[in-house]
């Protein structure tokens, strides 16, 4: 379908007209249904002019442009207006016309070998003209070299989204921006273009719609805000557009291909090159490669491919699966559960003995189904055809078949769990030796409890105060009672000063304390700490002191009485710092504010180091190296700074009421026993919990104490037992004290319901003593 | 496993049987053995009487079947068994029983005199027959070790340990029955709780609680040391003292702890046992250490015999342990004895047994053992009511044991005299 007619236009002019077609592709109905507008542009041409449709765009454009362009746009315009058929073959014509230049265009660039000899000439010319146009051009133009019209063609040569509408400058801005202005942007003289005037109400508006017959076919050009009006073609043209045909009717999509090269041998070669030399020469450098190659692989170099291996290669399926893992193939399977084979109660003809007997039946009959032994009742029959069919058969088998059916397919995993695997790892008492396992030794000698033990520094003698008033001297290794004190009341508190240099021992009863010289051990330490006692000097001026100092004399003095401390209260406690000069004496009283006193002997001084006290004091303990005073009371236990005299630290024993504390010769743990039965150790750099709470007694504790040397710590309680644990300190802080109990040492006889009153460790030898209410203190070795 | 080959052999020439393997029951014990050796030797001379016999396999006393102590002692019930017949340890005879005033912590005996120290403050001598001879007081506290220096003619010199930190010695002259005090031996700290007197009897050392080994002059002399001591006045208020001061020739410290025992081993080696859980041997001429037993208890006594050459201790455990003092290997314990319930507070060896030895607790047993027996003791001398404190084995075989109950017991033994070889 060649163009068979050629316009009059000029070529350049053709070019032009190219041009601005393509500003109208965008909307090509849209330059015609400006129509019922265009005369009116036409007429006056003026700028000032409220109409602003895109002729008087084409026309300020066309102006440069030869008349007769113009008239046929006029042409056009006027025929729109119409809308009549006429209009239709113009616009047709018109398009021809404009297609025509550029098909012959095309068809010059890309049909050059079979272009026809009538149109040569004016390619030439063209060629030259059109030169500047790109090769897109070309390429489009062959594509759609059987385009009839060139409308369609360079609607798609020159369709970019961003080229310039030149009938409005304003840009590809959104019309909105304009929504409050008169105009709607400006012409490319640089004018308003004003919007068209639109009066119409609602009413009018739907009057036009029921009225106007052309009132579907109506669109808004959003450029110019003007009403355009389509023809026929090109709501034809939307119609073929929205059924996805081709916008042009001619255009035929089935056209028969040509080919270009022929797929026969032609005599004539499409080069006539001779061939090349090396084409039949075989590769020097070729062969060399090979030649080095087939060495190496004779010298075993590099190796010749490997053969291929002939077994076939299949994929595992199961490869990944783990054999041991619960769900495995084979571990689901789970076996049906077997039948119970039939016994001799089951047989037609049972022996005697397992035929029931008439009461068996009875009760066989009365019990539930479930509970009955057998199923079913034994018969006897007298021969095999006698049997009659079974009764529950089918029953049976239907349970039979419920039991496989309902079998459960997950196998539940019963979590083994050894109890003895949930007990913390704990060295064997075996390993922790020595240790105090038997009673070796009774001290035997007191009439009643016996309250309060302690042992001399060198641990060769024992003191013990008891409720009978009396302090017995013993020798530990014979047991022997070398000596008796008398004293004028039950004894609570014994205390030999750990000093040993110093030959002293602390006595507690009612509101007194003794300071005695038991003279027992090295003469000269004794008579060097007698002298030390009575060569003291009164100070010139007297302090007033809570606590009267008196020195014993007469037969006080005779028994070993140096100095007697009398307290305003009962005194409970008794125990030295250890240097041996200090000694704590606690008067247990609540709401008091002289709980505790410190006395220093040699000075004979004594200090109330608080203010006040919180709670009823149990127990106090010296630090055994800093200057650190552990008061216990009922449930806490404060550490005081005794130099900088401020709280240090308050422990939270957890416990009810705590009878007894003991410090470890470190100094940074603390032991505290309480009548709810309960132990708590607390590493003081740990936390002001206890670290460790051992709840082995069974009835309340009366006394703690910790060995001097070995990793032991001993508890005694109202149940007659002492318990001796290991309990090792580590210097590395970032070790847990290990806390192991290693023995129970059982051997007091309970008496009005008390056990053991006291324990405490030999000084040297990994020995425990007891006292205990039946009177008699004990030895555990 | 019904019968056993066995060949019997003996030492004693009065019980000689014939050298041929026998064929006897497994089960048979010692009684059923000894039937046998009677029979035969009824058959052999037939003038003999009824002899109880002991039997030896392999060193080790059959104390059950034959069977059984050769499955425990893993011995080849194949072969023929060679078995050793003793006539039988005739048990301890009691004879006497001393009554003291007080508590008695030691005791030592000689041929003619048996010498005590009591809780009471007073040693005691009595004679064999358990009559009070003398009574040596003059300490002001508890007399904790006894030992005889020198018996020639009618005087003696006697040592007594006391807890006031001294020791003395006396002089006693058994004609006029006098005692005197020669000297008074000052310088301990503490407690003297062990003397020995050397072989020689011109020294003699002490142990003490204050650690130390002290070696003292045991010849009594008319001059008095003098006693470097601070304070002149405080010697002065002690006029009432008793002798003359003496002061030690040597001090030996290195214990950690108290000394609770001390010996001679011979004329220059001192052995001490202590509360550090160590015995240690030293020279006596330089006070150098030669070597340490270690142990893991306190030693509470030991004793040496020369005929073995061994140490026996006693600890503040139920065993009697058996040391090799010349062992280097210092830890190595030869033989546990383990049949005591208590401490075990005194051991002694018998002067002329090399197996036998005594050994007293607190249990209130005094045990007869013989080291080829060590599963249990030959015998059990239960008379104490209380504490057994001391226990000593004289020449003569009179075993003596004191205790907590006040009582001295002695016992005659006379085991070793028919087979003193064996």
């Amino acid at each position: 379908m060649r163009p068979t007619h050629s316009g009059t236009m000029s070529k350049v002019k053709n070019k032009k007209r190219n041009l601005e077609e393509n500003e109208d592709e965008q909307l090509p109905i849209f330059d015609k249904d400006g129509g019922k507008d265009g005369h009116l542009d036409d007429g006056d041409e003026d700028q000032g002019d409220l109409s602003d449709s895109e002729e008087s765009v084409f026309s300020g454009l066309e102006d440069s442009g030869s008349d007769s362009d113009d008239e046929e746009e006029e042409e056009d315009d006027d025929e729109e207006e119409d809308g009549t058929e006429e209009k239709s073959s113009d616009v047709e014509e018109d398009k021809a016309a404009d297609g025509d230049g550029d098909d012959q265009l095309s068809a010059k660039e890309v049909t050059e070998p079979q272009t026809d000899g009538q149109h040569s000439k004016e390619n030439k010319k063209k060629k030259k003209t059109a030169g500047k146009e790109g090769g897109e051009e070309s390429v489009v133009s062959a594509r759609d070299s059987g385009l009839q019209t060139s409308s369609q063609v360079d609607e798609y040569e020159h369709d970019t989204s961003d080229e310039e509408d030149i009938r409005n400058t304003v840009g590809n801005i959104p019309m909105e921006w304009y929504k409050d202005y008169p105009h709607i942007g400006y012409d490319l003289d640089g004018k308003k273009i004003f919007k068209p005037i639109r009066n119409k109400d609602e009413l009018d508006e739907f009057l036009d719609k029921m009225e106007n017959p052309d009132y579907w076919r109506t669109v808004q050009d959003k450029m110019t805000g003007a009403d355009i009006r389509l023809s026929d073609e090109q709501v034809d043209l939307v119609h073929r557009l929205q059924e996805g045909k081709f916008g042009d009717v001619n255009f035929n999509e089935y056209e028969p291909a040509i080919d270009f090269f022929s797929n026969e041998v032609m005599i004539h070669p499409v080069t006539n090159r001779p061939q090349d030399k090396r084409s039949f020469i075989p590769s020097l450098i070729e062969k060399e490669k090979v030649g080095k190659l087939v060495h190496a692989i004779k010298m075993g170099w590099i190796k010749p491919r490997r053969p291929k291996e002939t077994t076939p290669q299949y994929y595992d399926l199961w490869a990944k699966e783990d054999p041991n893992s619960i769900l495995g193939r084979h571990k689901m399977h789970v076996p049906a559960p077997k039948l119970k084979l039939p016994g001799h109660e089951e047989s037609y003809n049972p022996p005697p003995e397992y035929l029931m007997s008439e009461e068996e039946r009875l009760a066989w009959e009365q019990q539930d189904p479930e509970d009955r032994k057998l199923s079913f009742l034994p018969q006897k029959f007298a021969c095999l055809r006698a049997v009659p069919a079974y009764s529950r058969f089918i029953h049976e088998r239907f349970e039979r078949c419920l039991d496989l059916y309902l079998c459960p397919r997950q196998r539940k995993m019963r979590v083994n769990v050894n109890p003895e695997d949930l007990i913390p790892k704990l060295p064997k008492p075996k390993d922790l030796q020595p240790f105090p396992t038997t009673q070796s030794l009774v001290y035997r000698g007191h009439s009643s409890l016996v309250r309060s033990i302690s042992t001399s520094p060198s641990g060769q003698w024992l003191v013990s105060g008891s409720d009978d008033c009396t302090v017995r001297f013993w020798e530990v290794s014979t047991a022997r009672c070398l000596k008796t004190v008398e004293v004028g009341g039950a004894v609570k508190g014994v205390a030999w000063n750990p000093n040993p240099s110093i030959c002293l021992v602390a006595i507690s009863y009612d509101d007194t304390v003794v300071l005695l010289n038991p003279g027992l051990g090295d003469r000269l330490v004794s008579t060097a700490t007698d002298q030390q006692i009575s060569s003291y000097e009164e100070p010139e001026e007297v302090k007033e002191q809570p606590v009267q100092w008196t020195v014993a004399e007469g037969e006080g003095h005779e028994q070993g009485h140096r100095l007697i401390l009398k307290h305003p209260k009962a005194v409970r406690q008794v125990t030295w710092h250890g240097k041996g000069d200090y000694l704590a004496c606690v008067m247990p009283d609540n709401g008091s504010s002289l709980q505790v006193v410190i006395h220093q002997v040699s000075k004979r001084r004594t200090q109330n180091p608080f203010r006040k006290n919180k709670g009823l004091v149990q127990c106090v303990s010296f630090h055994p190296i800093r200057p650190y005073f552990f008061v216990a009371t009922q449930r806490y236990v404060r550490v005081y700074n005794l130099i900088k005299q401020e709280l240090t630290k308050k422990l939270m024993a957890n416990c009810k009421w705590i009878s007894s504390m003991a410090t470890h010769p470190g100094g940074d743990n603390v032991i505290c026993g309480s009548y709810d039965c309960r132990l708590a150790w607390f590493d003081l750099d740990l936390s002001t919990k206890p670290y460790k709470v051992l709840r082995h007694h069974k009835k309340a504790l009366r006394s703690v104490a910790y060995h001097r040397h070995y990793p032991l710590f001993a508890s005694g309680s109202d149940d007659g037992s002492v318990i001796v644990c290991h309990g090792m300190v580590y210097n590395d802080l970032l070790q847990n004290p290990l806390i192991v109990p290693v023995k129970v040492l059982k051997g007091h006889t309970i008496t009005h319901d008390l056990g053991v009153l006291d324990v405490t460790f030999h000084p040297t030898q990994p020995w425990v003593f007891s006292s205990g209410a039946d009177g008699t203190v004990r030895l555990f070795t | 496993m019904s019968q056993v080959q066995a060949r019997f052999f003996t030492e004693n020439t009065k019980y000689l049987i014939d050298d041929v393997p026998f064929s006897i029951p497994a089960a048979s014990e010692v009684v059923d053995l000894s039937g046998v050796i009677n029979k035969l030797l009824e058959a052999k001379n037939d003038g003999h009487k009824h002899v109880e016999f002991d039997f030896l396999v392999r060193g080790q006393f059959l104390r059950t079947s034959l069977a059984n102590h050769m499955e425990t002692e893993n011995i080849s019930t194949e072969e023929v068994v060679e078995i050793e017949y003793v006539e039988k340890f005739t048990a301890p005879q009691p004879e006497e029983c001393i009554m003291h005033d007080d508590w008695i912590s030691s005791v030592e005996a000689d041929s003619e005199w048996i010498l005590t120290g009591s809780f009471d403050k007073t040693a005691r001598i009595w004679s064999m027959e358990g009559k009070a001879v003398m009574t040596v007081a003059g300490h002001t506290d508890v007399v904790k070790d006894v030992a005889w220096v020198k018996r020639d003619g009618l005087s003696s010199l006697l040592l007594t340990a006391s807890l006031d930190q001294t020791i003395m010695l006396w002089e006693w002259n058994s004609e006029r029955n006098k005692v005197k005090a020669r000297h008074c031996c000052r310088g301990h700290a503490g407690s003297v709780d062990t003397v020995a007197v050397d072989p020689t009897r011109t020294k003699f050392c002490s142990g003490s609680w204050d650690k130390m080994l002290k070696i003292w002059s045991a010849v009594p002399t008319e001059e008095e040391d003098e006693i470097e001591e601070p304070n002149r006045p405080r010697k002065k208020q002690k006029t009432e003292q008793m002798g003359l001061t003496r002061t030690p020739l040597m001090t030996f410290s290195g214990h950690n702890e108290a000394v609770s025992s001390v010996l001679w081993m011979d004329a220059e080696e001192l052995c001490s046992a202590s509360w550090d859980h160590t015995i240690r041997l030293w020279d006596a001429e330089t006070g150098g250490q030669k070597n340490t037993i270690t142990g893991s208890k306190v030693f509470s006594c030991i004793s040496y015999s020369p005929l073995c050459r061994r140490l026996a201790s006693g600890s503040t455990d139920r065993h009697v342990r058996l040391w090799d003092p010349r062992s280097k290997d210092g830890y190595l314990v030869l033989l546990s004895l383990t049949s005591h319930n208590g401490w075990v507070t005194a051991v002694r060896w018998s002067p002329s047994h090399e197996h036998q030895l005594v050994s007293g607790s607190l249990d209130n047993v005094v045990k007869l053992w013989d080291t080829r027996s060590c599963k249990a003791p030959l015998y059990d001398l239960a008379a104490h009511e209380d504490k057994v404190m001391c226990v000593d084995w004289t020449e003569n075989g009179l075993i003596l044991s004191g205790g907590a109950d006040n009582k001295l017991y002695t016992y005659r033994y006379s085991a070793c005299v028919s087979d003193a070889g064996a």
